[in-house]
C-alpha cells in the first residue's frame, strides 16, 4: 500500500510537473520579450558614467545613448573615419589648432535643464583635463564660446588624431554644465542630464535598460528600448544567444570560428575592428639578447600562421606591426619571414649555442597555447625556452623600473595592446621617454622620437601613413619584436537587427537598425 | 542549553575573525601593487593616489587592519573601488538571489531526496532502492556546474522551454520562478543523491529498532510507522548534512550564477575578483562565512531542539 501510494503520488507529481513545462504558453508567456526590444549584454556593470572618471567599455556605450557628442566614427572603404552627428550641423578644423563647431538646434536636456549650448561643451571638454582621462586632452587649449550654440575648440600644439580619438570616443561626451553644478561636478551611476535618443536606468547585477527618451527631439533609433543582461562570461552570453535570449553578442575566437565555418540560422557574424596588437618583445639590452642577430634568430624562428591556426582557430589577422587594420600606416607585410634554416644559421654566426631563454605572458588560454608553439619553434632551432605564466598584478608591473627590478631579468615576453582608431597612440609607448615605462624592449631611436611627433602635428593622410610605416621599419629592425595578430572585436547577432560597433568594439545601440 | 549556545557563538566568532584575517592579508599577500592591480596598468598617479587613500594604503598594515575591523562590526564594509557604492548596500541588494536559489535548490532536493531514501529503506534490495541506489550515486558524481551547462544547453537552448539567463523581471513573481527553476536543479541535483543515501541508511538502522518492530506488532499502520515513528529519529543526522549542505550550496551558486548570468553573491564575488575589486571580494566572502556559520549553527540547534537525547548531553 505504501509503495502503491507514493509511487502513485511521485509519479503523478513527475508527470503534473511535465505537463506544465511542456505547456507552450506558459514558458514562453514567462519569458518572452516585447517585439522593438534590443536585448543584448553587457559584460559588468556601469559603475562610474561620468566620462571624466569611467573605466571605459560600456559605459561609454551608455554615454552614446544618452549625452551628445560631436564626431562619430564612420567607414571609407576598409579604413576609418570620422564624420558629424545629428547634434552638430558644423565641425570643421580651420586651421592645425582650431576646430569649429555649430551645435544643432532643438537640443535640450531632461530634467528642465535647458538648451545644450556651447557653454555645455566648453565646461565638458575643459574639465576633462583634471580627470582620468586627461590624457586624451593633453592638446585641448581651451574651448571658445562665440555664441548660444556655436564654438571653437582651440589646441595648445597641432593634433591631427584629436577628433578621431577624443570627440569621437567616450571622453568626447558633453554634459550640462548647470546639471553638474547641482550634483557636486561629479556623478557615478545615473546621469545628472541626457539629451539623446534614450533615457538611461540600472539593476546592479542584472541588466540596464535604455528606454525611449520623450524629451528627445532627434531622429528615432530603430529600437524603443535596450536590455543590456550583465553577463560576466563570454561563453554564457554565447549560449543566452544561442537560446535566442540575446539578438547580439560579442563571440570569442573559438565560437567565431564555429560560426565561421557553419553558421546557424539566422546568425550574423559583424567584426567592428582589430584594433588589439599582439606581439613577442625582447629585451634589447639583456646580457643574452643584446647581440641584433641573436634577436634577429628569434624573429625568423617563430611561425606565426601556426600561432594563429592553433592558439586562435584561424579568426585574427597576421599582423606585421603596432599599427592595425583599417588604420592609416598598416603595413601590408613585415620585413622578416618564418626560416628556421636562417634562424640557426644567424645563431651559429653569433657562435650561440644551448641558449636558454624565459618567455613570460598572462595565464589566459590563448597566450599559453601561443607560449608552448613559441617554445617549440624556438627549440627546432636550439633554444630551450621556459614558459613563465603571470597573473594580471606581477605581469603589468615586471618592465616598469618603477615598480621593482624584475625589468632587470626580462628577456621575452607576450604582449598585446588596445588602441584607438588613430595610429599615433600605437607609437606613443615606444618613444625614448617610454623606456622603462611601456617601452620594455629598452631601444631608443632619435628618428622614430622625430617621426613621432611629425606623425601627430601631421595632416596630410599620405604623409601620415609613410611616418608610421617608418616607424614600424624602424621598430622590426632593432629585431626587438615578434609580430603576432590583431584580435577582431567580433559580434554574433541575429540577422533581424544590424550592428553598428565602433572600431574599439563599444556597441552604439542607437545606431543599430531592423534587419 | 545556554552555555551550548553561548560556547558556539563563542566559536563562532573565533572563525569569523580568522576569515576577516585572511581576508585582509589577501589584499597585501597578492604580488603587484594593489593600486595597481585594481585599477589597471594604465591608471594615472591621480587615480592611484585616490585608490590608495580610499583604501588606506599609505597607513601602516596593523593601521589598516585594525580600521577594516573597527568599520566591519559596525556594518561598515567600505566602498566599492569603481562605483564609491557602499559594500554592504552592494551585498544586501544580491543576497535575497542566493538564498532564494539555495533554498529552492535544496528545497526540491529534499522533497525528492528525503521520500527516495524512506521508499529505498522500506524496500532494501528492491528494483527501486536498486535505481535510487544508482540514480543517487550518478547524481553525487556529477559536480553542479556540468548539470548547470548541461541543463542550459537542453532545456534553454535547444528545447528552449526555459529562460537561460538573468533573474528574471522584478515584480514578476512567474517569471522570476521560471528564472529559478534550472539553476536551483543543477545546483540541488546533487542533493538529491546525499539525501536519498543519507536517508536510506538512517532509516534501514531505525527501521531495526525494537519500538518499530513493537509498533508494527501492534498493527499500526505502515504509513504511520514509517513518516510517524521512523523517519522522525532517522531524519535527525538528515538535519545536519542539510545544514552543511546549505553552505556548499553557497559555494554551488558561484557557478550556476556565472553560468546562468544571475545575479547573487557568488556572481558578485566572482566579477569582484575579475575587476580586483577589493573591497568586495573581501565584504562577501565575509558574508557568505557568516551565512554558513549561521545556518550550521541553527542546524545543530534545531537538532538540539527534536532530539531529547542531545539536549540532555550539553
Amino acid at each position: 500500500m505504501i509503495q502503491t501510494t507514493t509511487r502513485r503520488g511521485f509519479l503523478g507529481t513527475t508527470a503534473a510537473l511535465g505537463a506544465l513545462g511542456l505547456a507552450p504558453g506558459w514558458t514562453t508567456a514567462a519569458f518572452a520579450q516585447s517585439g522593438n526590444t534590443l536585448r543584448l549584454r553587457i559584460d559588468r556593470d556601469n559603475n562610474v558614467l561620468d566620462p571624466g572618471f569611467m573605466t571605459g567599455g560600456t559605459e561609454i556605450e551608455a554615454q552614446k545613448q544618452c549625452l551628445p557628442f560631436l564626431a562619430q566614427y564612420a567607414r571609407d572603404g576598409e579604413t576609418f573615419t570620422w564624420e558629424p552627428t545629428y547634434f552638430v550641423t558644423k565641425l570643421e578644423q580651420s586651421d592645425a589648432t582650431h576646430i569649429d563647431f555649430e551645435l544643432a538646434e532643438g537640443l535640450v536636456w531632461s530634467g528642465g535643464y535647458g538648451a545644450v549650448t556651447a557653454s555645455d561643451v566648453k565646461y565638458s571638454y575643459e574639465r576633462m583635463k583634471d580627470s582620468d582621462w586627461s590624457g586624451y586632452f593633453e592638446a585641448l587649449d581651451h574651448v571658445e564660446v562665440t555664441g548660444e550654440r556655436t564654438g571653437t575648440i582651440a589646441l595648445s600644439k597641432p593634433f591631427a588624431p584629436f577628433i578621431m580619438i577624443t570627440l569621437c570616443h567616450g571622453p568626447g561626451a558633453v554634459l550640462s554644465e548647470k546639471a553638474m553644478a547641482d550634483v557636486g561636478g561629479k556623478f557615478t551611476t545615473k546621469f545628472p542630464a541626457v539629451c539623446g535618443p534614450y533615457t538611461y536606468d540600472a539593476t546592479p547585477g542584472q541588466r540596464a535598460v535604455f528606454s525611449a527618451n520623450p524629451e528627445w527631439t532627434g531622429p528615432k533609433p530603430a529600437f524603443d528600448r535596450v536590455e543590456c543582461n550583465v553577463i560576466t562570461e563570454v561563453k554564457a552570453a554565447e549560449l543566452a544567444f544561442e537560446a535566442g535570449e540575446l539578438d547580439c553578442t560579442s563571440v570569442g575566437a573559438d565560437t567565431l570560428a564555429r560560426y565561421t565555418k557553419d553558421m546557424p540560422e539566422g546568425t550574423g557574424i559583424a567584426v567592428a575592428g582589430e584594433l588589439q596588437y599582439m606581439w613577442m618583445g625582447m629585451n634589447t639590452e639583456h646580457p643574452k639578447l643584446q647581440d641584433i642577430r641573436v634577436r634577429q634568430a628569434i624573429q625568423h624562428a617563430v611561425d606565426v600562421d601556426t600561432i594563429l591556426q592553433g592558439a586562435y582557430s584561424g579568426t585574427t589577422a597576421k599582423s606585421h606591426g603596432i599599427i592595425c587594420p583599417g588604420l592609416t600606416g598598416q603595413r601590408d607585410s613585415a620585413g622578416y619571414s618564418y626560416d628556421p634554416a636562417k634562424a640557426r644559421a644567424l645563431l651559429e654566426e653569433v657562435g650561440v649555442s644551448g641558449l636558454e631563454l624565459t618567455l613570460r605572458t598572462l595565464n589566459n588560454q590563448e597566450r599559453m597555447l601561443t607560449a608552448q608553439i613559441i617554445q617549440a619553434n624556438l627549440a627546432a632551432v636550439g633554444i630551450t625556452l621556459n614558459v613563465l605564466p603571470l597573473d594580471g598584478g606581477p605581469f603589468w608591473e615586471m618592465g616598469q623600473e618603477s615598480k621593482g627590478d624584475t625589468w632587470k631579468e626580462l628577456e621575452l615576453w607576450l604582449m598585446r595592446f588596445g588602441t584607438t582608431p588613430d595610429p599615433y597612440e600605437a607609437t606613443q609607448w615606444f618613444t625614448s621617454n617610454q623606456v622603462g615605462v611601456w617601452n620594455w624592449e629598452r631601444w631608443t631611436d632619435e628618428e622614430f622620437d622625430r617621426l613621432y611627433d611629425e606623425g601627430v602635428n601631421e595632416t596630410d593622410q599620405q604623409k601620415r601613413h609613410d611616418i608610421y610605416v617608418r616607424m614600424q621599419e624602424i621598430m622590426e629592425n632593432t629585431g626587438a619584436y615578434v609580430w603576432i595578430n590583431h584580435e577582431p572585436e567580433a559580434f554574433g547577432h541575429s540577422t533581424d537587427v544590424t550592428v553598428n560597433a565602433a572600431p574599439s568594439g563599444e556597441l552604439n545601440y542607437r545606431r543599430f537598425g531592423m534587419g | 542549553m545556554l552555555y551550548y549556545l553561548t560556547k558556539r557563538l563563542g566559536l563562532s566568532a573565533v572563525v569569523i575573525g580568522l576569515v576577516v584575517l585572511v581576508l585582509f592579508s589577501l589584499l597585501h599577500f597578492i604580488p603587484g601593487d594593489p593600486a595597481t592591480i585594481a585599477l589597471g596598468p594604465r591608471a594615472t598617479e591621480e587615480a592611484i593616489a585616490r585608490y590608495a587613500e580610499k583604501m588606506h594604503l599609505n597607513e601602516p598594515v596593523w593601521r589598516q587592519f585594525l580600521i577594516y575591523i573597527g568599520n566591519a562590526l559596525t556594518g561598515d564594509l567600505g566602498l566599492d573601488v569603481f562605483s564609491d557604492r557602499p559594500v554592504t548596500a552592494i551585498i544586501m541588494e544580491r543576497i535575497c538571489f542566493t538564498l532564494a536559489l539555495v533554498g529552492a535548490g535544496m528545497g526540491w532536493a529534499m522533497l525528492l531526496g528525503i521520500p527516495l531514501g524512506c521508499l529505498a529503506a522500506v524496500k532494501p534490495n528492491s528494483w527501486l532502492d536498486r535505481v535510487t541506489g544508482v540514480l543517487s550515486v550518478g547524481t553525487i558524481a556529477v559536480p553542479s556546474f556540468l548539470v548547470s551547462i548541461w541543463a542550459l544547453l537542453i532545456f534553454a537552448v535547444q528545447l528552449r522551454w526555459l529562460p537561460a539567463i538573468g533573474a528574471g523581471e522584478p515584480g514578476q513573481i512567474g517569471d522570476q520562478l521560471m528564472h529559478l527553476i534550472l539553476p536551483a536543479f543543477a545546483i540541488g541535483l546533487s542533493w538529491v543523491g546525499y539525501l536519498a543515501r543519507m536517508v536510506r541508511a538512517s532509516m534501514l538502522e531505525v527501521m531495526g529498532e525494537n519500538y518499530i518492530r513493537s509498533a508494527r506488532a501492534f498493527g499500526l499502520q505502515p504509513r504511520r510507522v514509517i513518516f510517524g515513528y521512523a523517519l522522525r529519529v532517522a531524519i535527525l543526522p538528515t538535519i545536519t548534512l542539510i545544514g552543511m549542505g546549505f553552505g556548499g550550496m553557497i559555494s554551488s551558486t558561484v557557478f550556476a550564477e556565472i553560468i546562468f548570468a544571475r545575479p547573487g553573491l557568488g556572481k558578485l564575488i566572482f566579477d569582484a575578483v575579475m575587476a580586483r575589486n577589493f573591497p568586495i571580494v573581501q565584504g562577501a566572502v565575509l558574508v557568505a562565512t557568516g551565512l554558513y556559520i549561521l545556518v550550521v549553527l541553527f542546524s545543530d540547534i534545531l537538532i538540539a531542539w527534536f532530539d531529547p537525547r542531545v539536549r540532555e548531553s550539553l
